[in-house]
């Protein structure tokens, strides 16, 4: 069945998509599924009264049946007790959307997942949070943790002056080039912007969640045309002679991919990060 | 012809009238097998020969240095697993580029299982080889190098002149797929030497299950299909002589009306270009910003996924493409787009139109009409775009 072969149904709720937003205040919770790497990222607020869900909301980036499967999760569970909505599963959701093409059913139908883990927030008494506020005790031990010296990065002392910079000292080299910056603090920031005067791709890797405060020392950069990647850090500088790619670790999916650079930056310096 | 808006010429190509017109008499009055020695089988011999003669034409080739597949995928095969099993002797290492289609990347691999060495020559942020780094991935074992000529994705044209000067008296053959760059812009193998050259019938609105493959004078190749040895034994099989009219007449009408029918695209591609990036924030245009094939334009938008921007243009009776993972068999980004330096998050963004015969100006406004309004819509679901315009 080709991906796309989607039920009336589906098309539907992926057309005209119910309870689309965001919620806020201390009667509501939040869950996240998905990663945008996958392609696949859904938030579900959930308002609960009486242990019921009182209102429900969803924002999702994907394809047609992650629109779809979010749209009918929230219609299928509002006013369910919170009990009972923990019963509700992915299959329940294709049900109801009258099927959806085998190829989707695990890579797209992550509302049910999204509801739960609102709903698990919600007992945990995680209440009233904005989904980028790192939720307590689930922040990997090097997130946001003091860094004494940079981590080895395999092949980055090898490809040395071919690719790979300790400092920049003339940023006309970098010139129509795609520059991986690795987060390394202060500097490292005032590199990646500096570096947007000179090339249209600048990446910034950054292996802390992403902060939520607009004083945040990397704030800049979302003002900025650098793409900025948190939760992920490149694990191998590859290349015959010269830096080819990146293997990057991704620590949200605990996934590897590769990143096609021409240049990495990894200062020297390594700061303590707020 | 196509009742939609359709922006997908890249994927499939109506056949032109005109060829089914020529097509129609192999099917029933003149049937004969050129194997034959009888009348019907003379004719269809006579008839071979002037087609072969006649899409040879098109690319400036002689007649003895085509012959016929069953399409680009088997001329891709043939091209260079024939070639690597032939030359052997000779070295054991083969080139391709990072940002070549699948299907290349897998016959490498098929290779490879042979006990061949690959090597992947990067590409910039635009898809294009640089010579330079051509030359570094080169060692005495080369033999073979596969460049495709230009890339149905993303419009990227290679600079095919300057890696065949590269390679020239090195003693390592070129190969090339050409499908993406046929009837777009001028190819001619007296001008640039490639050795092997890809070609397929549907790219230049001729039937689909044909291609042909372009081997030079004294470039020696082994087949991969036994059989009765059919074309010089390097492509066994009765000839599928209605494909075969099919695809000469395709090449004589492409000859004659590519000039004005690229020029024609291009400014459709222009107009479509300079509205997309102009009324839609946060959109980038993939591939080469001028080097690229007249009737691709590839954008890719920020905080939405690929195929919901087809399904919700397909509401709109706009037929395109995307390198999104979601509408892949494997579930994975467009290879193309990541060899380019993209993020899979910016790869699932992607969509891809491509212009045709049948393209009017109409069409272009259609795009431009519609398009804003569907990237709004879904970036309204999109909780990466409410992030990012908070910010």
């Amino acid at each position: 069945m080709k991906s796309t072969n989607y039920s009336e149904k589906t098309l539907d709720h992926f057309r005209n998509p119910r309870n689309v937003g965001t919620l806020e205040g201390l009667d509501v919770a939040v869950g996240k599924v998905g990663n945008p790497i996958c392609g696949d990222l859904m938030y579900i607020y959930i308002r609960v009264s009486d242990d019921r869900i009182a209102d429900i909301k969803f924002q999702t980036f994907g394809c047609g049946s992650a629109v779809a499967t979010s749209s009918m999760t929230t219609e299928l569970v509002k006013g369910m007790t919170l009990d009972e909505a923990m019963k509700v599963t992915r299959n329940d959701v294709a049900d109801a959307l009258e099927g959806l093409p085998p190829i989707k059913m695990h890579c797209s139908n992550l509302a049910a997942d999204a509801l739960h883990d609102a709903i698990k927030a919600w007992r945990e008494g995680r209440r009233g949070e904005t989904p980028e506020s790192p939720k307590v005790g689930e922040v990997p031990s090097s997130c946001g943790l003091p860094v004494t010296k940079p981590p080895a990065i395999d092949g980055a002392e090898a490809l040395l002056g071919k690719g790979v910079y300790r400092r920049v000292e003339d940023p006309k080299a970098f010139v129509e080039k795609r520059v991986l910056v690795v987060d390394r603090g202060k500097p490292s920031v005032d590199v990646a912007l500096e570096l947007t005067k000179h090339t249209g791709r600048v990446v910034f890797m950054s292996s802390t969640k992403e902060p939520s405060s607009k004083d945040d020392l990397r704030a800049p950069l979302k003002r900025s045309d650098v793409k900025v990647i948190y939760e992920s850090e490149p694990i191998a500088v590859l290349g015959e002679g010269e830096v080819e790619k990146v293997r990057v670790h991704d620590l949200n999916e605990n996934e590897e991919y590769e990143l096609f650079v021409d240049a990495v930056v990894i200062l020297e310096q390594a700061p303590v990060l707020p | 012809m196509p009742a939609q808006v359709y922006l997908d010429y890249q994927s499939s190509k109506p056949v032109d009238p005109r060829v089914v017109d020529a097509m129609r008499p192999w099917f029933t009055e003149s049937f004969g097998n050129p194997s034959s020695l009888h009348l019907d089988g003379d004719e269809a011999t006579d008839t071979l020969e002037r087609s072969r003669e006649r899409v040879a034409q098109f690319i400036g080739a002689n007649k003895d240095e085509v012959i016929f597949t069953s399409g680009a995928t088997e001329s891709n095969n043939l091209a260079m697993i024939g070639y690597a099993t032939r030359n052997r002797r000779r070295g054991d290492h083969i080139v391709v580029a990072e940002s070549e289609h699948i299907s290349i990347h897998n016959i490498a691999k098929a290779l490879e299982k042979q006990g061949f060495k690959v090597s992947k020559v990067g590409v910039d942020q635009y898809g294009r080889v640089s010579v330079e780094k051509l030359r570094k991935k080169i060692n005495d074992a080369t033999i073979l190098v596969s460049i495709g000529w230009a890339s149905s994705e993303i419009g990227t044209v290679q600079p095919m002149p300057e890696i065949a000067d590269a390679l020239q008296g090195r003693g390592i053959a070129l190969h090339t797929d050409a499908v993406a760059a046929e009837g777009l812009v001028p190819i001619d193998v007296r001008k640039v030497h490639v050795d092997l050259l890809t070609l397929s019938a549907n790219d230049i609105y001729g039937p689909k299950g044909l291609g042909a493959l372009y081997i030079r004078r004294n470039v020696n190749i082994a087949p991969v299909m036994p059989g009765g040895g059919q074309e010089r034994g390097l492509r066994s099989g009765t000839e599928n002589m209605p494909a075969i009219v099919g695809m000469a007449a395709a090449a004589d009408i492409m000859t004659s009306e590519m000039p004005a029918e690229a020029l024609r695209l291009m400014q459709y591609r222009d107009r479509l270009i300079a509205g997309v990036l102009g009324r839609i924030p946060k959109s980038h245009l993939n591939g080469h910003p001028r080097e690229r094939l007249p009737n691709n334009a590839h954008f890719r938008f920020e905080a939405i996924e690929g195929e919901s921007l087809l399904l919700s243009l397909k509401d709109k009776g706009v037929a395109a493409s995307t390198g999104s993972a979601c509408s892949s068999k494997t579930l994975e980004p467009s290879h193309t787009l990541i060899s380019c330096g993209l993020l899979h998050e910016e790869a699932h963004g992607s969509l891809e139109f491509t212009f045709g015969r049948w393209s009017r100006p109409t069409d272009v406004d259609r795009v431009i009409e519609v398009l804003p309004g569907i990237v709004e819509r879904l970036r309204s679901l999109s909780p990466l775009y409410a992030k990012e315009t908070k910010a």
